[in-house]
């Protein structure tokens, strides 16, 4: 019998949670926690290593009937796309470990367990091939989530929760009306790869297209449903951030590609130039906003509505190169903005301040704080040499050969990008130092720095030598196009 | 009748004369229980629910019509019977302690209630009208009594008069109802109308009959527009009996609403509309008036109206899997409300009330464990996955949108988005405030039994629901 690996992937954070909730001391929770995600983490490279890349089929898949009288079951397995995301999720899983090392310091059994159990679930929305089992996991991830927000977070963290919760919940539920429109619809079945073999008729495409775009729009966020981010985003622990923009913002655009686009691929052609231009109006819309604003947290989190946006149209060019930078540009994001946001949370335990306006001159207090915080800056702003790059590159290139208005206003993007994270960058690191700070800081520490390097060691890696990476899913991004183009017309 | 058939009878009905005949014998011993050894009443209530389960399931192999056409004791039967005992003994089980902190814990009360449960079970079964109102008032009579079972609490006098009031305005309706019938198609049977009527189904004098029987059926589930007395009496009765009333009389309820409605006369007559109408406003009105309200009783209360509408969506589907999701729906309910009243009633201790939902502020700081089982329950009352609550509301949509019914599957889930808003919040007070006092749950054997009886039951069934989807389905009338 062949080792169930995706199920191992899956449930070793569960398996991890469960360990934690029986500790007491509040050292031994942090090392079991850390020790279960590198578990985890080592477990996926395991899987990577084994991952065939000439093939768009799943791989490593397990079946296991859970309700056969409605046709559901336990489906595990994954592709080119999702592989590349549930490595993206591990690795940020021991990150979020460590990134709360000392900034969690009451109940941190609590808050452990909520992590593992978060990080049980994202993967399990990566790797599900169940329909029905998907959504247990999209929807479940909301208990763990709600609670690390609510429990561990800012001044304004009941309301910023809530506030999630319910975005989210409606949302997903729009969804689940729509799964069980497609489950009649299909044939009956859950299956995901069963699906997405059918033909529907193009009405009930727009329909479940729209009821689709509801939950997705709501997590990835897209304008106008972007309003809970940055209340949950500045309010939610470092962690809780890193997870959000990591993960969370990805499940969206992955319920596009696993979803929209091969299951409903006359609606998701016919509906792409709206999508473009919600996307370009989340790029720009996203870029103004972080322009204006003051709160380090807040504006690293109006950046990700506008970079969410590039990755939405990546996908929705529906063209090779469109397609590959957008699903790169999720990984990119992933890395880049999850190490932004463990910056500000490091900074911020150290100042207990957030605003811009603080600080000043950090450059002479912590040089290697602000040496990778200028990395990631960089990163984020897609300069050369950087991860970003090219993902923006390809989607770019790709936004252009479908529409040159499009190409032009996704290019302001790139702007506003650059000048946001530049005069962030200026006002805190460069200049004067400013009074207060000026003997507080200490540098980055060793533990800290072990959440760091690999970040930035991924940020240059795709930026030099993204071959790996593209590899992954190329396969798989193949034949999801050709799937779209086939059924949906070619554009 | 031949003594053949009276035997056949007699042996259908079997557990509810166990239940009846045990309840007369325990209202006689009961008086000779020495004050302190109150346990010993839960011990012999709990026996005799036992029997009349090994009654039942011992019967359930064949389908047994019995009295002339009056009862049945059929699958459909079982499955709603088992829904009472569960209810039953689990409340019993929460009584004890409750009953001695209130003063309450005398013979009566637990004879009322095993009355009550064989009211229930008539219901169930029941096949005639007839029948199904002498259940209907039996089962009634003891919840009166019960609700105002807190004698020296204007409250719950209050309650009960109410209670009383309403509850004999809807059943004399539901008799009207019976009479319209009875005049036009010369029967009562359920099997027999259909059959005696050949004029146009939609005939007005029909019609009204229909509708005076819905609205008899529906106060009993506390669905709108007589959902009036539903807060009163919930924040009024002792919590051990909202919380029985909350799932028990409930489910009784839609078992005999199930059994009339699908009727092939009353299925032929548009009375869907009616129903779906019904589920509409009531999970709107339950859910919008939840949102206010300080008090965890009343919230509940509330609560299960909504939980009444959701169900009330399985009913208008109707069809195999439209029956099937009211009934697991009804099942999963009993166990994740049992469990969430279970943690009210264990807050009753000495001088604290616990039922205002403030009285739970920072409550998860000094019971953690305690605490994860009240999320538990509220997520499942929400209807978040991997709970069991999440599979009764999807089982629910599914059997909707099989029938076509997009849009009120649509405006069920909107409905229940808006009702996860208070639970969810109860969840806040729990985790993110700070606790203002020391908490003394009385945390008695029989409530740590119940609490991890309903627990297993919500998450159990969330994560394995095949055997009790299989259940539910093997468990439709007319098999």
């Amino acid at each position: 019998m062949q080792l169930p690996l995706l199920s191992l992937i899956v449930f070793t954070p569960a398996a991890g949670a469960a360990v934690v909730m029986f500790l007491r001391n509040d050292n031994a929770v942090r090392w079991t926690a850390l020790a279960f995600t590198v578990l985890d983490f080592t477990l996926c490279i395991a899987m990577l290593t084994g991952f065939d890349t000439t093939t768009y089929e799943m791989q490593f898949t397990e079946t296991h009937p859970w309700v056969p009288a409605l046709g559901i079951t336990y489906a595990l397995g994954v592709d080119g796309i999702s592989a590349l995301f549930v490595f993206l999720t591990a690795l940020l899983g021991w990150i979020c470990v460590l990134a709360s090392w000392v900034a969690i310091d009451r109940k941190v059994k609590e808050f452990m367990v909520s992590l593992l159990v978060m990080q049980a679930l994202m993967l399990g929305v990566f790797c599900a091939l169940d329909l029905f089992l998907f959504y247990v996991f999209w929807e479940a991830m909301l208990i763990p989530m709600y609670l690390i927000i609510g429990v561990w977070g800012g001044d304004g963290r009941v309301y910023a929760a809530f506030k999630f919760f319910l975005f989210t919940l409606a949302g997903s539920l729009v969804f689940l009306i729509g799964v069980i429109v497609l489950y009649f619809h299909g044939g009956q079945t859950f299956d995901i790869p069963a699906l997405t073999a059918q033909h529907l008729p193009f009405p009930v495409q727009s329909w479940l297209f729209f009821a689709f775009l509801i939950a997705f729009a709501v997590k990835v966020p897209m304008v106008p449903l972007h309003t809970w981010l940055p209340d949950a985003h500045v309010q939610a622990p470092t962690a809780g951030s890193i997870i959000l923009a990591g993960v969370l913002l990805k499940m969206g655009a992955y319920g596009f590609l696993r979803f929209s686009l091969p299951m409903l691929p006359e609606a998701s052609v016919h509906y792409s130039t709206l999508m473009q231009a919600l996307s370009a109006l989340a790029i720009v819309y996203g870029g103004l906003l972080a322009l204006a604003q003051d709160d380090l947290k807040k504006l690293v989190a109006y950046s990700s509505i506008s970079h969410m946006g590039l990755v939405t149209l990546g996908i929705f060019t529906l063209n090779l190169r469109g397609l590959e930078g957008g699903i790169l540009q999720m990984f990119n994001h992933g890395v880049t903005t999850g190490a932004l946001f463990l910056f500000v949370g490091l900074i911020y335990e150290r100042t207990h301040t957030r605003s811009i306006a603080d600080y000043g001159g950090l450059m002479k207090v912590a040089p290697v704080y602000t040496a990778f915080l200028a990395l990631f800056a960089l990163s984020s702003m897609a300069l050369p040499g950087t991860n970003s790059f090219v993902g923006e590159l390809l989607v770019l290139s790709g936004a252009f050969a479908a529409s040159l208005a499009i190409g032009s206003v996704a290019v302001m993007g790139a702007l506003l990008g650059a000048a946001y994270l530049l005069g962030m960058y200026g006002k805190v690191a460069l200049g004067p130092a400013s009074v207060g700070l000026r003997f507080k800081i200490r540098d980055v520490d060793a533990r800290e720095m072990a959440a760091i390097l690999p970040l930035a060691i991924f940020v240059l890696w795709v930026g030099l030598y993204p071959k790996p990476f593209l590899a992954i899913i190329d396969a798989s991004v193949k034949h999801l196009l050709a799937q779209v183009h086939d059924k949906g017309g070619a554009r | 009748m031949t003594a053949a058939a009276l035997f056949q009878s007699i042996l259908a009905s079997l557990p509810e004369i166990v239940v009846v005949a045990g309840a007369c014998i325990l209202l006689i011993l009961g008086q000779f229980v020495r004050k302190g050894q109150e346990h010993f009443l839960v011990w012999a209530s709990v026996a005799i629910v036992l029997m009349a389960a090994f009654g039942t399931l011992m019967l359930s192999g064949e389908v047994r019509p019995a009295y002339s056409g009056m009862f049945i004791a059929d699958r459909f039967a079982v499955f709603f019977k088992v829904v009472f005992y569960l209810a039953t003994v689990l409340t019993f089980l929460l009584s004890q302690k409750y009953a001695e902190i209130e003063g309450i814990g005398s013979s009566e009360y637990y004879v009322l209630l095993l009355f009550a449960l064989s009211g229930m079970m008539t219901m169930a079964s029941a096949t005639d009208l007839l029948s199904i109102y002498v259940g209907l008032e039996l089962m009634a009579l003891c919840t009166y009594v019960l609700t105002g079972f807190l004698r020296q609490q204007p409250r719950s006098n209050e309650a009960a008069l109410k209670y009383v009031i309403l509850g004999g305005v809807s059943t004399g309706i539901f008799l009207y109802g019976v009479s319209l019938i009875y005049g036009l198609t010369g029967t009562t049977q359920l099997d027999g109308m259909a059959a005696a009527v050949t004029g146009d189904p939609l005939d007005p004098g029909m019609l009204l009959a229909v509708v005076f029987i819905v609205a008899g059926l529906v106060f009993k589930v506390g669905a709108v527009p007589f959902h009036m007395w539903v807060p009163d009496v919930y924040e009024g009765a002792p919590t051990t009996i909202t919380a029985f009333m909350s799932v028990g009389p409930k489910a009784a309820g839609f078992a005999v609403i199930l059994r009339v409605f699908l009727n092939p006369l009353v299925a032929a007559s548009d009375a869907w509309i009616i129903v779906a109408v019904i589920a509409v406003v009531t999970m709107a009105l339950g859910s919008f008036v939840a949102l206010v309200q300080d008090n965890f009783k009343r919230l509940l209360a509330y609560s299960s109206i909504t939980h009444a509408g959701f169900a009330m969506f399985g009913v208008v589907a109707g069809g195999a899997d439209g029956v099937a999701s009211v009934m697991l729906y009804l099942l999963i309910y009993t166990f994740m409300n049992l469990g969430i009243f279970g943690t009210v009633i264990m807050m009753r201790n000495g001088d604290f009330s616990g039922e205002v939902i403030e009285d739970y502020a920072g409550f998860a700081k000094p019971h953690p464990g305690l605490a994860l089982l009240m999320l538990l329950y509220l997520f499942s009352l929400a209807g978040i996955p991997p709970t069991a609550g999440f599979f009764a509301k999807f089982y629910v949509l599914v059997a909707l949108v099989e029938r076509g019914f997009v849009v009120l599957a649509v405006i069920a889930v909107l409905l229940s988005a808006v009702a996860a808003y208070f639970y969810i919040r109860i969840v806040m007070v729990i985790y993110m405030r700070e606790p203002q006092r020391a908490f003394d749950p009385a945390l008695t054997p029989f409530v740590r039994a119940t609490l991890a009886l309903t627990a297993a039951g919500t998450i159990g069934i969330g994560l394995f629901p095949a055997w009790f989807l299989r259940l539910a389905q093997y468990s439709l009338f007319g098999g």
